[in-house]
């Protein structure tokens, strides 16, 4: 997943009483008049809170959504999503083709295609950066699953030596990756798999210059060589992409600031100078914003209201929402929690309007099922066998046998979040006052809660949730796999037939079969209670009038608006 | 002993410990308690490498567990392992450690890829001995100046309002005092001024962005150093001596200066080495607040992510810092103390 819900994951220390101070200085923001006019190249720059830096500028490395954020710009993968994410669009290829078994993928890419110091984008560095993404020496973290359980040869990937350069080249040379001309880049498949084009549109998954890896590193490059092999991404001068930005300068947990690519093919973006800091206290970059030092500001928890009563700050606000949705898991290992009306009584307690409205500011969104609105597969209908019904719920929790007394010894975990903690202690309410039960929550450090859940010592988490890598629902259903228990699936249910309906469903290339098959297994989760579905997040962010021509998705990088598309914004004259 | 009732100084007697000593000799006593302190601090060192091993392994949680959504799989998780040297046992990855340590190579950082540990500490240390240095600059003369005037005018408005400022600052915590200063100095000031200035609210930079943080990591130190000064400058002055001086009729400035402040600062001098330790090793809280890349940010960071490589280096950094920090106040007590010996 693209990392839960940035708002969430607000590192703001002593939330509470900084809020209280913050409203003392309910000002106005500054907001000025602006025209449509675009401002001159020199006030072309746009300034981003990313949050927190990237661990690495390795596209191939980076899994979390500040690090996608910056990796998108330099890098360029060989499809993109179309801005209303109905489907897919070219990227660095101007075309695909899918052999009639649905196992090669062939990529026409453009010839015209260069890299930021000016040479051709060949195929051979795009097997090179595939190869990297999958080479067991460098641990990619996003290669499982979307590489090894597609690209063909990629499931021996635990069974390499990643200490041995030569059983690594072997892997490496065993995987369906081809280059038959410079500008033909052809994929094999281990099984058929309908979401494939959605893999190619990951930011992970980018061409990478050999020549310039080993440059960095001094000289050639063994296979099992990490530390080699990363050494290019850790200087601007050596981060070469094909992306529409380049790195022009890298000031460590500050800030990174990106210049266009003249190369690119589509031409140079309008924005000539972007810069993404790393501000993790979200009070901090409200000030910035305020003061003009920000062009976006994603509102938290706390600040919301207070810029609803600003008469200029709300004028400049815009709600938007996105593809991830939050849920409680039930331990289903663990009695009572294997009492499927026992979960459905729990859930069906929870008022989600009042959460959502009272707690979450009216930002989020109530909601009872698992694929979220503006995604193929949402289909409110199903959510009634789980939507709040305080007098079912009660005699759901009689029928199942099971005590309030009992469900006393039990705790709701959390991550030490003051957002997780406030909508835990609101679910705790809401079962004390509907079902008469008193469960406890229990608020841990985040790191701690991980692997709690990954040893199944838990009774309750949540808000557990998932954000979508891509709009394709393979990425929401194989959560629940039996063999992701323990993983991803923290809370394990039995879901009888689940993970064949599930892996038809993948495999298909028919999307009306698929569709049919994700909506038995959606009605299957939300039915069974599976886990208990709560809300889908928002995002309330402030954006500067002068800020023109962003296309916002619900798949946006990091709360960053329309990050996705920002070849074509500019800064109008204000 | 003719020369003795004639009225000479007295042979041996009551004289300060420090002036035994030839010069020549007191520097090289002085060396070998500094060298002798220097050898101590590896034993101190490497208990603190053994205790935080320890404690990091004990805390729940690996560096490759993430803090939500998708988690590594296990194969990645074993490829990690073998990459950073956690697949062997506990004990060898100790000793592999200290050895490296010994050829001052503290390793790659877990959480940033490719990246030594030493060169993020060096980095990200400049911010924070900067701030650190500042701030000790304005809490050294202010602390001490509030201390002095308000025990010297004790009871009167100028003690009061010296008191009051101390008290709200011991007392205020320094994310409170950091959020009003960004408010006032900050938005306030950028919207009286309809955006034509306000002092930076984050980041760092050699001008007026040192202004807010600086101020906001003095504010409890000068606090305390006002306070400390205060209460030892009352009880120098009830001393017999002062009295001796007053009525000597040594004019006010010697009085303070020569007999007062010398003595009422030798308990300030030994509060100032572990305050500037504090400083120069980084308030997480200031360095969020105002979002410096300094090490104090950098710490907890890694602590919260379980970079193993750069809890050690931090944590080996700071015990030497602080030990070097009450090394040298050491050091000062024989230049400022005649009680105390070398030995």
């Amino acid at each position: 997943m693209w990392g839960l819900h940035p708002r969430k994951q607000v590192r703001s220390l002593a939330v509470g009483i900084c809020a209280v101070v913050v409203a003392f200085a309910c000002g106005n923001g500054g907001g000025t008049g602006t025209s449509n006019e675009a401002a001159p190249n020199d006030q072309q720059v746009l300034r981003i809170n990313d949050g927190t830096e990237p661990n690495s500028y390795d596209p191939g490395q980076q899994t979390y959504t500040y690090e996608a954020a910056v990796g998108r710009m330099t890098f360029q993968s060989l499809l993109l999503p179309k801005p209303d994410l109905s489907d897919v669009q070219p990227g660095a290829a101007k075309s695909y083709d899918v052999s009639s078994d649905g196992l090669t993928y062939t990529f026409h890419l453009r010839p015209e295609a260069k890299w930021s110091d000016g040479k051709p984008v060949t195929a051979a560095d795009w097997v090179y950066g595939w190869k990297r993404v999958l080479n067991p020496a460098l641990a990619a973290g996003y290669v499982d699953p979307f590489f090894d359980n597609s690209v063909a040869g990629g499931d021996k990937y635990g069974d390499v030596d990643s200490k041995s350069s030569s059983a690594i080249d072997t892997f490496l040379n065993g995987l369906g990756l081809s280059a038959p001309d410079d500008h033909t880049f052809v994929i094999k498949l281990a099984q058929p798999a309908g979401y494939f084009k959605w893999i190619a549109t990951l930011w992970v998954a980018t061409p990478i210059r050999k020549d310039i890896v080993e440059q960095a590193a001094g000289g050639p490059v063994a296979s099992n060589d990490a530390t080699k092999a990363e050494a290019w991404a850790n200087d601007a001068k050596t981060i070469v992409g094909n992306g529409m930005f380049k790195i022009s300068e890298i000031v460590p947990k500050d800030h990174v600031t990106l210049v266009p690519n003249p190369q690119y093919w589509g031409g140079a973006p309008k924005v000539q100078k972007l810069t993404y800091y790393f501000i993790s206290d979200a009070n901090t970059a409200f000030a910035k914003y305020r003061t003009g030092d920000l062009d976006t500001y994603t509102a938290s928890t706390q600040n919301v209201q207070l810029i609803r009563n600003d008469p200029v700050l709300s004028k400049q606000a815009k709600l938007y929402p996105k593809l991830t949705t939050f849920w409680m898991t039930f331990n289903e290992k663990k009695a009572p929690f294997d009492n499927e009306k026992l979960r459905l009584a729990l859930s069906k307690s929870i008022d989600r309007d009042k959460l959502a409205n009272n707690v979450l500011n009216g930002t989020d969104k109530p909601f009872s099922t698992f694929i979220p609105q503006g995604m193929n597969g949402y289909d409110a209908s199903l959510g009634d066998s789980q939507k709040f019904d305080p007098t079912a719920a009660k005699k759901l929790l009689a029928d199942s046998g099971v005590t309030a007394q009992q469900l006393s010894q039990f705790k709701l975990l959390t991550r030490d979040t003051t957002a997780n903690k406030t909508v835990n202690e609101f679910i705790s309410a809401q079962w004390q006052e509907n079902l008469g039960v008193n469960i406890g929550i229990e608020v841990i450090d985040s790191k701690t809660v991980t692997s709690r859940i990954r040893k199944g010592q838990f009774d309750i988490y949540g808000p557990d949730g998932w954000g979508a890598d891509y709009p394709d629902q393979q990425d929401w259903f194989d959560i629940f796999l039996s063999t992701a228990c323990h993983n991803l699936n923290w809370g394990c249910p039995t879901l009888p037939g689940y993970d064949d309906n599930i892996k038809k469903a993948d495999s298909s290339r028919n999307e009306s079969d698929r569709n049919s098959m994700y909506k038995t297994a959606q009605k299957q989760l939300i039915d069974t209670a599976a886990v208990g579905f709560i809300y889908q997040a928002a995002e309330y962010t402030l954006i500067k009038p002068y800020v023109k021509d962003l296309k916002i998705t619900a798949i946006d990088d990091q709360a960053i608006p329309g990050d996705l598309f920002y070849h074509d914004i500019f800064i109008a004259k204000h | 002993m003719a020369n003795q009732a004639v009225g000479g100084r007295p042979f041996g007697g009551a004289r300060p410990a420090r002036r035994l000593l030839a010069p020549s000799s007191r520097a090289g006593a002085l060396t070998v308690f500094i060298v002798r302190r220097l050898l101590w601090m590896l034993p101190v060192v490497f208990f603190v490498i053994l205790i935080t091993f320890i404690l990091m392994h004990l805390a729940p949680g690996s560096p490759w567990d993430r803090g939500g959504g998708r988690q590594l799989s296990a194969n990645v998780v074993q490829n990690l392992n073998v990459r950073y040297g956690l697949d062997k046992p506990l004990w060898q990855q100790f000793v592999l450690y200290l050895w490296n340590v010994v050829h001052f190579d503290f390793g790659l950082s877990y959480q940033y890829q490719g990246k030594t540990v030493s060169s993020l500490l060096l980095g990200s240390w400049v911010y924070t001995f900067t701030l650190g240095v500042l701030a000790f600059c304005v809490i050294v003369p202010v602390g001490i100046g509030l201390g002095v005037i308000a025990a010297l005018r004790q009871n009167t408005r100028v003690d009061y309002v010296a008191m009051g400022f101390s008290t709200f600052g011991a007392s205020v915590p320094n994310f409170v005092v950091g959020m009003l200063l960004i408010i006032i100095f900050g938005v306030y000031l950028y919207t009286l001024t309809g955006g034509a200035y306000s002092l930076p609210v984050a980041g760092f930079g050699l001008d007026d962005h040192l202004i807010m943080p600086v101020l906001t990591l003095a504010t409890l130190p000068t606090a305390f150093i006002a306070r400390l000064t205060r209460a030892s400058t009352l009880d120098i002055l009830r001393q017999d001596y002062i009295r001796t001086a007053w009525a000597k009729g040594l004019p006010e400035r010697l009085v303070v200066l020569k007999h007062i402040l010398k003595n009422s600062l030798i308990p300030v001098v030994t509060a100032l080495g572990p305050t500037f330790a504090f400083l120069v090793t980084g308030s997480v809280i200031v360095e969020t607040v105002f979002a410096i890349p300094g090490i104090g940010r950098s710490f907890v960071t890694a602590v919260l992510s379980r970079d193993y490589t750069m809890i050690l280096a931090t944590t080996v950094l700071f015990s030497v810092v602080v030990a070097v920090a009450n090394l040298v106040v050491d050091v000062l007590y024989v230049f400022i103390d005649p009680r105390v010996r070398l030995s």
